[in-house]
């Protein structure tokens, strides 16, 4: 990492002020503390000071100043992050939630330019005057932003048709570390060269920050229809699941509870009318065109009752399908009522592995004596294994730390790996080792290199630093040039 | 984490050899992008042809991982047998390899709907220029973990990496498969298919306008026709079918014409694609597509894309780049084969070339592979 230049907290906060002016610029502890953590409950960690530019040429006198003065920065959205990439330890928050200007849409392409503090509802709610959306959906939309949707390469329910973040971004204004700003991508034909708005998207803001995102919106579907089918048994579900996949259709979305999280959801404000007896749900949508829409519909209750289910229901009009998705979209406020932290854990399998894993994740839990409740992305093998617990019991949060650990290294040895949309950030940090060769994490460490050479963009995170510089040591001759 | 296979170590020797003797490699799979053209100074081949074959295949996961060299025509039998596909078809011999696939992102008119290359890969094996062998990726269809190195190696022409194995994302084929040709005529007959699939309700998986020529070569039509290919269940193709009938007269035709659009040009021509917006690309087409014919060649657009692919007869330079000097200036062009002569005067706008240098340095730093056959920089 870089030497800092000498330069004290005061004269730092003074010289931001000068840019940003001076009530955006925070540095009592008091004023930091909302800042001390963000979606991942169990970590603090403490900002040195806090910047909020409200331009982009604020924003670039800020990276440029901190370039300037070497200062280490960790680049901010709304903060729901679940992995802790969004901490600052120690060193300058910038925080991106006021540049939150939808710059154009342009219906005819079914485009949109964002800045990057623009929230991820916002902009479908924009679109929507156009018949069209943005379609990746993190259950966190209503709050978070495009420019951590692209630093995360963020999922969301509906990603199994259409895709996650980085299959809808066009091209990416991006100021890197240095204070240069480039173009990522090409906003009006075919990208060329090396994709490195590839390599930008899911960089967990190692690479930079993104000063505006161009993304391509998806039409409105003609017909939309959910339906919900419960199961016996977790194994009757997940056999469902894979049967659907084979079939041919692609639902937009494939979505299982188990009966810990249908009951915490039943129990809760966002009560969506779950059987509470089930011991696993799907939620399955399927929108498109209206033709063929019955006979879809039709085939996927035909292999849900194949493969066991009770029960299947299906909605058509809007209130009553919000209804059936708002139980799927709070669930984690739901458990909220349960327990005072809940941690989202986030890990992907073969789809064909799902029974047993989630088998294997049930004995966990068993075994560690916590509660482990299952709410997924079935159709992506994209598991969310929840654990409620009380981060202030030391004892609790260890059984915990140990349960998760474990199910880490289960859906390694399943062929699979750690996050499929939340990233690495802080909390996945200790598994890297076990799923990357050294030379793939050299490889890694060499790329951040290329985008921040000096590694002051959101130092710490992603990629195992002692693991880097022990590699980087081995791998080039005494006295070689890097 | 796995062991390095046999395979890939001996990739991983000949490469820091030809390191540490100072020379450089050209890596070659099934040889069918040789004749792109690019000069490329390397004497000696690095060769994995010999890569060859199905690493593993789980259907009920719609995930291969196949060795680079392996043929697009094997996955696709092997996948087929499933009812299954890798729902790409880029230009050229089936007999090409997925490395090469990958390694160049090159992508057909599938990809109006399914994407391209580096929508499907989701991991891949390579060597790097200095030999280090790396597992980007994996085998799961949503991976957020580390940098992507997967999609950094995509569409790179080998010149980070010589890509030994891939892993790609395949989708179950639809129930129900149906093909229609449409004559377009008239001036604004890229217009009018724009403006009808921007609308349509019923997508088709494929939507490509061929010009006059290219719609004789491979008997579909005799103007500037349009090709629409619906997937999906009985009902749902039929009412797809029918909206395309506010087109114009559609014809049914045999899925073998997609095969050969993706042969109709000889290895000689010269290939440019020109792309921009959809709504704007659509507007050049006539230009385009009148000069391709008119040079004897052919022209083909993605319109949902916004890419015009023009082939011209690469034998005669003069003409081929009079016309490509003719090309909209403010469009994207891209060269995906010339003869030789012409690489040196025709330069793509390769944004960000600082950036990509600084790329080139970190996995190639003595520009062993493939030195010269891609931009990059220096």
């Amino acid at each position: 990492m870089s030497r800092r230049a000498d330069v004290d907290h005061a004269t730092l906060a003074a010289r931001l002020a000068a840019i940003a002016g001076e009530l955006r610029v925070l540095v009592r502890a008091g004023e930091l503390r909302s800042y001390e953590s963000d979606g991942l409950p169990g970590y603090h960690k403490h900002p040195a000071i806090a910047v909020f530019p409200g331009t982009r040429k604020e924003t670039v006198a800020v990276v440029r100043l901190l370039a300037e003065l070497q200062q280490p920065f960790v680049a901010r959205g709304a903060g729901t992050g679940l992995s802790g990439g969004a901490l600052a330890d120690d060193v300058v928050l910038v925080g991106l939630h006021r540049l939150k200007e939808i710059i154009s849409i342009d219906a005819d392409d079914a485009r949109a330019v964002v800045e990057p503090g623009v929230v991820n509802a916002t902009l479908t709610r924009a679109a929507s005057a156009y018949g069209l959306h943005y379609a990746p959906d993190p259950s966190s939309q209503t709050a978070c932003t495009i420019g951590g949707n692209v630093a995360e390469n963020a999922g969301g329910p509906h990603c199994l048709k259409y895709g996650v973040t980085l299959n809808h971004v066009i091209a990416c204004t991006v100021l890197l570390p240095s204070g240069d700003v480039i173009t990522l991508g090409n906003a009006d034909g075919e990208p060329e060269g090396y994709d490195l708005l590839g390599a930008f998207i899911g960089s967990e803001g190692c690479f930079g920050i993104a000063l505006d995102v161009t993304v391509q919106l998806s039409r409105d579907p003609q017909a939309v229809r959910t339906l919900l089918a419960d199961f016996p048994s977790v194994d009757a579900a997940a056999r469902a699941v894979s049967a659907i996949i084979a079939s041919g259709i692609v639902p937009a979305a494939l979505e299982m509870m188990d009966a810990a999280t249908i009951q915490a959801v039943e129990a809760s404000i966002y009560a969506a009318g779950y059987p509470t007896d089930a011991a696993a749900i799907l939620l399955i949508e399927l929108d498109g065109a209206a033709a063929g829409m019955d006979d879809d519909a039709a085939r996927v209750e035909e292999l849900c009752r194949q493969a066991g289910a009770r029960h299947v229901r299906s909605a058509t009009d809007p209130a009553a399908r919000a209804r059936l998705w708002q139980g799927r979209k709070k669930a984690f406020g739901a458990m909220g009522r349960i327990s005072s932290h809940l941690v989202v854990q986030d890990a992907v399998v073969p789809r064909t592995q799902l029974p047993a894993i989630l088998a294997e994740i049930a004995g966990i839990g068993r075994r560690h004596g916590v509660s482990i409740c299952n709410v997924f992305h079935a159709g992506d093998g994209n598991l969310h294994p929840n654990i409620g617990y009380n981060a202030d019991d030391p004892d609790e949060s260890r059984r915990v730390h140990e349960a998760m650990s474990e199910i880490m290294t289960s859906c390694i040895g399943a062929g699979g790996t750690i996050t499929g949309e939340h990233g690495v950030g802080l909390d996945k940090l200790p598994y890297m080792e076990a799923l990357f060769s050294p030379a793939t994490l050299t490889a890694m460490c060499d790329l951040r290199e290329v985008f921040d050479p000096e590694r002051r963009s959101n130092p710490g995170k992603v990629v195992p630093v002692h693991a880097c510089r022990e590699w980087h040591g081995a791998a080039r001759a005494p006295g070689a040039p890097r | 984490m796995e062991t390095v296979q046999p395979h890939t170590a001996a990739v991983a020797e000949r490469i820091r050899a030809a390191n540490a003797a100072g020379g450089s490699l050209r890596i070659v799979g099934r040889g069918h992008w040789l004749a792109a053209g690019a000069p490329c100074p390397a004497p000696a081949r690095l060769d994995l042809a010999h890569l060859e074959g199905i690493v593993e295949y789980r259907p009920g996961d719609l995930t291969l991982t196949a060795l680079a060299g392996t043929t697009l025509a094997e996955i696709g039998r092997a996948t087929e047998r499933e009812g299954q596909w890798l729902a790409l078809d880029p230009a050229g011999s089936p007999d090409g390899s997925i490395g090469a696939t990958v390694a160049t992102a090159s992508s057909g008119p599938l990809a109006s709907s399914f994407g391209t290359p580096r929508d499907h890969v989701l991991g891949c094996e390579l060597v790097t220029g200095t030999g280090s062998v790396v597992r980007a990726g994996g085998r799961v269809v949503k991976n957020v973990a580390g940098f992507d190195l997967t999609r950094l190696n995509t569409g790179a022409w080998g010149t980070l990496g010589a890509i030994t194995e891939v892993t790609v994302r395949l989708r179950a084929r639809p129930a129900v498969e149906r093909s229609v040709a449409i004559p377009l005529a008239g001036d604004d007959a890229a217009e009018r298919a724009w403006d009808w699939l921007r609308h349509a309700v019923a997508m088709p998986m494929a939507a490509e306008l061929l010009s006059a020529s290219l719609a004789r070569r491979l008997a579909v039509g005799d103007g500037d026709t349009l090709l629409l290919r619906f997937g999906g269940n009985a009902a749902f193709v039929r009412a797809a079918t029918d909206g395309a009938l506010a087109l114009g007269r559609a014809q049914e035709i045999e899925a073998a014409a997609w095969a050969a659009l993706r042969v109709a040009e000889p290895e000689s021509a010269a290939v440019v694609r020109v792309s921009a917006l959809p709504s704007r690309a659509a507007g050049f087409w006539r230009a385009l597509s009148a000069s391709a014919d008119a040079a004897g060649g052919f022209a083909h657009a993605t319109l949902t894309r916004g890419v015009i692919r023009c082939v011209l007869p690469g034998a005669d330079t003069a003409r081929v780049s009079g016309i490509v000097g003719s090309f909209p200036a403010s469009a994207t062009r891209i060269f995906e084969r010339l003869p030789a002569p012409l690489w040196s005067e025709m330069s793509s706008s390769a944004a960000n070339h600082e950036l990509s240098a600084r790329v080139r340095r970190a996995f190639d730093p003595a520009r062993t592979l493939n030195p010269d056959i891609f931009g990059g920089g220096t």
